[in-house]
């Protein structure tokens, strides 16, 4: 493999970050995305860590730059700045603790707090696969997702259930987002308000939009 | 393990080092005679009357060879848990472990025993003659700040419920301890009693240190230490670990605690501060890698020192390696921050190459997964960055 080298061959590239309290499985989530692994007894992630894959949108090439977040209350502090860039967020909480579900609320507002507001957003309920020990209600979650618009998945980066589904349909959405600013020229006022353009970043960022050439803000 | 492919792009002094690397542990006959003597060095100075910890620091900085339980002894001298002077060992080591035993049994207790306790002292102060049932409160006689149910911030069970939160996220991270490693993971005998060991002692830190109490990324510091010490061949002294192994914890995390507090993240001895000196080490003594890093690249050094400096590079090298890495960091008797930021800054130092023909991406990508490294060269490089600058 070529790990270090660059790999250039893409349309887009956007930066999407993990969130969620520590021990929901972000990590997992992200190395089931990228690598096809899982592992019950991965380390907590300290910091933040990264990877990358690209897949395919319609005819174009996505390259999807993915944050991985401490949990913890501690690091939210230093984690906000990882947020700078951001296009998508997957919100992940753990299907078998409820409390994961609670906190979504103080994620989702940090979230908010630190990103465009078009930014995509998936709630996601990981560990599906634990159905004997499961504590939040699908509907539960599907009825928050509701009311704060955002999309919603239950996945398993254990059985690699819906992991990939998340994944790309975050990426899809940021490139329908994208694509259609890139043919409206930011004129669609029912998605975004006047004058607001979607923050895929600048040329200087992290998530740039590489070809369609339409940040030069 | 480098592939083949990758150590084509490595520099001729990394291909030195790396050469060195794979000729293994011990199977030169001058890096065995090399252990043999520091082994030989640091036992005579361990059974001197009164130690001379200058001479220590400056032997034990080169690395302690693995075995005969110097490591433990010598750490232990390091972090200032032992005395110089031998005789003064037994009396302090039992004093500070039956220190630490009464830690436990204070700060551990359940809160129905607490309730119990508080209970009994009442009973015995209005009415003599039913002390000594050793029954469990009947509800009525519960005064209402100590009911579970209160929520009143006075209630011993509202500060279980905060602590419950905190026990929690320490065990989950115990668990997720050196998965790699029988000695801390797997479901063993030993594997268990270890855990339950770190669990107990980052349980009791967390409750001593209310400002801090238990921060991800502790459980790391902690385990080296616990190792070591519970690896001792001495009976006593891995009976002991747990106990030593505390007191060594709080005085190493002394150095560091501020990296762990976020009131501090933006003050001049917080993280921040921290990974700011990092750079400006960086910037003095290879100014083309600090501009490719942090202006061309725009690779935030947060994004990878920030596991390195929280963690003191546990994560970043295998165990045996880290281990090496921390003989140095504790050798020095100017404390371990300043010798890591000179091993970080070495780190980088050592990949400039690769770094320099990098984009974000897989400069990012090398940054944290750091290749596997001969660490006798790297410290010696990190050695070679103290006081002015190489260029």
């Amino acid at each position: 493999m070529g790990a270090y080298r660059a790999d250039d061959d893409y349309d887009y590239l956007f930066k999407v970050v993990l969130i969620g309290d520590s021990g929901v499985g972000k990590s997992n989530l992200l190395s089931r995305f990228t690598r096809n692994e899982f592992s019950l007894e991965s380390k907590s992630t300290i910091g933040v860590e990264f990877a990358t894959r690209s897949i395919r949108v319609d005819d174009k090439i996505v390259k999807a730059q993915i944050w991985d977040t401490a949990g913890q209350e501690r690091y939210r502090a230093i984690t906000s700045a990882y947020y700078r860039g951001a296009v998508g967020a997957l919100l992940v909480y753990d299907v078998t603790r409820h409390v994961t579900f609670e906190n979504v609320e103080r994620w989702l507002k940090e979230l908010r707090d630190h990103t465009d507001a078009n930014n995509v957003i998936m709630l996601v309920g990981n560990k599906a696969d634990l159905r004997h020990l499961r504590a939040v209600a699908t509907e539960d979650a599907k009825g928050f997702a509701e009311r704060e618009s955002t999309f919603f998945m239950e996945t398993s980066a254990l059985e690699s259930m819906n992991v990939e589904n998340a994944f790309t349909e975050v990426l899809a959405q940021i490139y329908r987002v994208v694509s259609r600013k890139v043919l409206d020229v930011g004129d669609d006022s029912t998605y975004f308000p006047k004058g607001q353009t979607i923050n895929v970043g600048s040329r200087d960022d992290v998530s740039a939009v590489k070809k369609a050439g339409c940040c030069s803000s | 393990m480098q592939s083949k492919g990758t150590l084509k792009m490595l520099s001729k002094q990394e291909l030195k080092s790396e050469s060195a690397e794979s000729w293994g542990h011990g199977s030169l006959p001058f890096v065995l005679e090399d252990d043999i003597s520091k082994q030989a060095l640091l036992l005579t100075e361990l059974s001197k009357k009164v130690i001379n910890m200058g001479q220590l620091r400056r032997i034990a900085s080169q690395g302690i060879p693995d075995g005969a339980g110097i490591r433990s002894t010598v750490w232990k001298l390091l972090l200032g848990y032992l005395a110089p002077d031998r005789s003064l060992w037994s009396s302090e080591l039992a004093k500070k472990r039956s220190q630490y035993k009464h830690f436990k049994e204070e700060l551990l207790m359940n809160p129905s025993e607490i309730a119990r306790r508080l209970e009994k002292t009442t009973v015995l102060n209005n009415d003599n003659g039913k002390s000594e049932s050793r029954c469990v409160l009947s509800r009525s006689e519960i005064t209402h700040g100590e009911h579970p149910l209160s929520l009143g911030k006075s209630s011993v069970w509202n500060q279980f419920f905060q602590d419950s939160e905190i026990i929690e996220q320490i065990d989950r991270d115990v668990k997720r301890t050196h998965p790699d490693l029988h000695f801390f993971s797997g479901d063993s005998s030993l594997a268990k009693s270890n855990q339950e060991a770190l669990r107990t002692i980052l349980t009791v830190f967390a409750k001593l240190n209310p400002g801090i109490r238990y921060v991800q990324g502790m459980n790391e510091i902690l385990a080296p230490l616990f190792y070591i010490f519970k690896n001792d061949p001495d009976e006593e002294m891995a009976a002991c670990a747990e106990a030593d192994t505390f007191f060594c914890f709080v005085e190493l995390l002394s150095g560091f605690r501020d990296h762990f507090c976020q009131q501090l993240d933006n003050s001049v001895v917080g993280i921040r501060s921290t990974i700011t000196r990092l750079s400006q080490l960086l910037k003095e003594h290879d100014e083309e890698l600090w501009r490719h890093l942090e202006i061309t690249t725009k690779v935030n050094p947060q994004f990878y020192a920030f596991r390195w400096i929280t963690l003191l590079l546990t994560q970043e090298f295998n165990f045996a390696d880290s281990l090496h890495i921390w003989d140095t960091l504790l050798s020095d008797p100017e404390g371990p921050q300043e010798t890591l930021l000179r091993v970080c800054c070495a780190m980088l130092i050592l990949i400039r190459r690769r770094l320099l023909a990098g984009d974000f991406t897989s400069i990012l990508k090398l940054l944290q997964n750091y290749p596997p490294t001969n660490i006798s060269h790297l410290l010696y490089v990190a050695n070679k960055l103290r006081g002015q600058p190489s260029r």
